[in-house]
């Protein structure tokens, strides 16, 4: 994955053979213990990511988005339902099956962005040479190259953010999970960092799931937008997306963009 | 417009350190304050020279018993704030036990101190040890519950263990907490020592202060406050030092410049499609 070729693109796109899925979900539940007794909080979810498909959930606050995400993550366990990675179950985390990168960029702060990046591999004991040249192809990768030896409060938020992404991709798992990853950043440090997380999508071609407010960003990325409705959350909604890749700036102009974006707050209104 | 430009801080502290000085030298000399209230700077060096035998004995003394106190406070406060911080039940048991405590001032169990371990070295060493265990137990026990649970998220999801999720988070993200602990339970430990030497004692760096207040030898008084001192400023500069060593990413407050001006997005120029 380390291929860093500026043309690479990556398989299974639009229009390519119908491929096997990377994730799939099944019926899956969840219902927590509150103070007034149990409070359904997913229901009934079924889902279905392509290999190498970029798909983007959207929905009302406290929809039960972010849970879901940490189920498929092996970070929580869902009350009823399977869900599938590459044809197994994933009971725990596992990075070298998914990455997974978090709202605030979570770097720990005692580690410069190298050792920020090599953190989960020193975890599994890999050999430190190896850790060294594998974090730094994954901060060339994010256009980092030069910043290694800085701690995260030396860098900017969207740098910080870029880091994370490194790190989630460094033990190269075929998915990688987005919890909100730009929400902290300020509009225009945003759209560039989706930008850029196209351009590394589109060489390392990863399964991506990202959640988001942001119904532009949504349309700006995906393949595919999962709407959901306000707990208990289910999904009321698929809206593929058919704009042409690579993406730009521009096309956010365009009706097409514009139809897509008000369908997605049609049914999000619907949802709330 | 121009404005008149303020000296640097570290300037101003340095001129004010001077400023007490002089007035500690010259406000006796002049007579404006007797010598016994106050005796002056050069009389108090006089004694302290002459005496050097004396204060340097009573030194070791005062070092040996904080330094005891603290390894008692320091390892006592760190294990014990480490298992209340981190267990919840304990926390919520004790937690509130221990903050109470702490504002329950400890010296009036100086007399059973001395009961229980005589006058010697040992009393002052038990209690400033439990004195100064507060703070550092305290601050250990907050800095682990008040660490981003984001962070330890973050490790499981890179496949942490249990162990990896304390010895490579919590243990690193709560040492800023530990080390403030650290350094006002040090100056605890001191405080803790000399007050019990002034109490009940036959030596240490206290006892030079009661032994010669209630002869009015003034000058020899102030040479033990200034030893006092002395080693609370040396302690309090050394453990400074040592936490920025250590707690390297706490020392800067924010981004430098640098950082900012490039950007989120203004880095990757050569890279962006």
């Amino acid at each position: 994955m380390a291929d860093l070729s500026q043309s690479g693109i990556a398989p299974g796109r639009h229009g390519a053979a119908p491929e096997k899925a990377a994730i799939e979900v099944a019926n899956l539940s969840h219902v927590y213990a509150g103070a007034q007794g149990e409070v359904p909080a997913l229901e009934d979810i079924s889902m279905s990511v392509g290999a190498g498909h970029f798909v983007v959930i959207v929905g009302p606050s406290g929809c039960g988005k972010t849970s879901l995400l940490m189920m498929l993550a092996g970070l929580r366990a869902q009350s009823a339902g399977t869900i599938l990675c590459h044809g197994s179950p994933i009971p725990n985390p596992d990075p070298r099956r998914v990455g997974v990168i978090f709202q605030e960029a979570s770097l720990y702060p005692w580690l410069t962005a190298l050792d920020n990046i090599e953190f989960p591999l020193s975890l599994r004991g890999a050999p430190r040479a190896e850790r060294r040249q594998r974090a730094e192809a994954m901060l060339r990768l994010v256009g980092l190259e030069g910043f290694g030896g800085r701690y995260p409060h030396e860098l900017s938020g969207g740098m910080k953010q870029r880091v994370s992404i490194a790190r989630g991709l460094v033990q190269d798992p075929p998915v990688l999970l987005m919890d909100e990853p730009f929400a902290a950043l300020d509009e225009q440090t945003r759209m560039t960092m989706g930008h850029e997380l196209l351009r590394i999508w589109s060489v390392t071609a990863k399964t991506v799931v990202f959640i988001t407010h942001s119904l532009t960003e949504a349309v700006y990325l995906a393949d595919e937008v999962l709407v959901m409705s306000a707990r208990p959350g289910r999904i009321i909604d698929r809206i593929a997306v058919p704009l042409p890749r690579p993406r730009t700036y521009e096309m956010m102009a365009t009706d097409a963009f514009g139809q897509l974006r008000e369908r997605i707050w049609h049914q999000i209104r619907k949802a709330d | 417009m121009k404005a008149f430009a303020l000296p640097a801080p570290a300037k101003v502290r340095w001129g004010m350190l001077i400023a007490l000085l002089l007035l500690w030298e010259l406000l006796p000399r002049t007579g404006l304050i007797p010598e016994l209230l106050l005796p002056s700077l050069s009389s108090t060096l006089k004694v302290l020279v002459q005496d050097s035998r004396i204060y340097w004995a009573a030194l070791l003394v005062t070092l040996y018993e904080v330094a005891l106190a603290m390894v008692i406070a320091c390892g006592g406060g760190i294990i014990a704030g480490a298992v209340v911080g981190g267990v919840a039940r304990l926390r919520e048991l004790l937690l509130p036990v221990f903050s109470s405590l702490y504002a329950v001032p400890i010296v009036i169990l100086y007399p059973v101190f001395t009961a229980w371990f005589g006058i010697g070295s040992e009393s002052k060493i038990a209690f400033a040890g439990i004195y100064a265990f507060f703070p550092v137990m305290l601050s250990t026990a907050a800095g682990i519950r008040t660490i981003d649970p984001q962070f330890i998220l973050a490790a499981r999801s890179m496949g942490a263990t249990l162990t990896q999720q304390v010895t490579r988070v919590i243990i690193p993200a709560s040492l800023p907490a530990v080390f403030a602990g650290l350094r006002l339970g040090g100056a605890l430990a001191i405080i803790g020592v000399v007050v019990s030497e002034m109490l009940t004692a036959a030596a240490g760096i206290g006892y030079l202060v009661t032994l010669n207040r209630t002869i009015l030898d003034s000058p020899r008084v102030f040479a033990a406050l200034l030893m006092i001192l002395i080693l609370s400023v040396a302690y309090y500069m050394l453990a400074r030092a040592i936490e920025r060593r250590v707690v390297v990413w706490q020392s800067v407050g924010r981004a430098p410049k640098a950082a900012q001006a490039v950007g989120g997005a203004g880095v990757p120029v050569s890279v962006a499609v």
